[in-house]
């Protein structure tokens, strides 16, 4: 199985935002945070957003 | 402050509705980035809210009917904004920008900050403003299509049907619109080292 580099990870974690993944791009993806801090930031930072908005939205 | 027990409040009447004007001209006017057009928006929605108040059924809260509505009437906005002005304006792309932040072995160029717990920051007043300054500098379209998804809740299958483009499309702009946001939001100095 072919390592993602984070350019590709980063879009999976997008996607994943929007949509369950498919098994295979789920567990590559899995694969790859387990052993990229940095993705694992990255994902931290989408879920912020995802958050975010929701809060933002809720107040008022 | 309107409440939850708004839900309850058979007949409706307008100042029950208008109770709510605060809130969806606010979120009008980030979805559409014009606060004329959003406070023009959030009137014809109440309006129409009020002449079919009787099909309110009281399921969900007033807020939650009233922000089905807003979406329904921007999405009819978005469709005819977009098909009167069909090619991206410049920089609605951002590729170039977003290529930048990987080297050419699709690693960061730039070590991504962590700025805390989701959760944690999802309360924060600061953390609230910045994302909504940095939603407001998203190429406008970009912009449009992440509030409707985080917003409004629509998911890429009524994103699809509603705004007339492609699943593929719609992926690929909230995935710019998440990688703008978070280099907006380190730029802005979450994910820096921060006291407390």
């Amino acid at each position: 199985m072919v390592r993602l580099t984070c350019q590709q990870a980063s879009r999976l974690l997008s996607q994943a935002e929007d949509e369950t993944l498919p098994l295979g791009k789920r567990l590559r993806l899995r694969l790859h945070l387990a052993y990229c801090d940095a993705c694992r930031t990255v994902s931290r930072q989408f879920e912020s957003l995802r958050l975010a908005m929701r809060a933002w939205r809720e107040r008022g | 402050m309107p409440t939850e027990s708004d839900t309850a409040s058979h007949p409706i009447d307008f100042a029950a509705l208008a109770a709510h004007r605060a809130y969806l001209e606010r979120i009008a006017q980030l979805e559409l980035r014009d606060r004329a057009l959003a406070e023009d928006c959030v009137s014809d929605v109440l309006t129409h809210a009020y002449e079919k108040r009787a099909s309110f059924e009281g399921r969900s809260s007033l807020k939650t009917w009233l922000t089905a509505i807003l979406k329904n009437r921007i999405v009819d906005l978005l469709r005819k904004q977009w098909r009167e002005q069909p090619i991206d304006e410049p920089g609605d792309q951002g590729d170039d920008a977003l290529e930048r932040l990987f080297d050419s072995t699709g690693h960061y160029v730039n070590r991504p900050h962590d700025a805390g717990d989701p959760a944690d920051l999802a309360h924060q007043d600061d953390f609230l403003a910045a994302v909504q300054r940095c939603v407001d500098r998203l190429p406008k379209r970009i912009g449009q299509l992440f509030v409707m998804r985080e917003v409004f809740g629509s998911d890429t299958a009524e994103l699809c049907k509603d705004l007339q483009i492609t699943a593929s499309n719609v992926w690929v702009q909230l995935y710019r619109a998440r990688m703008m946001l978070r280099t907006c939001l380190e730029q802005g100095g979450f994910g820096r080292a921060r006291i407390g």
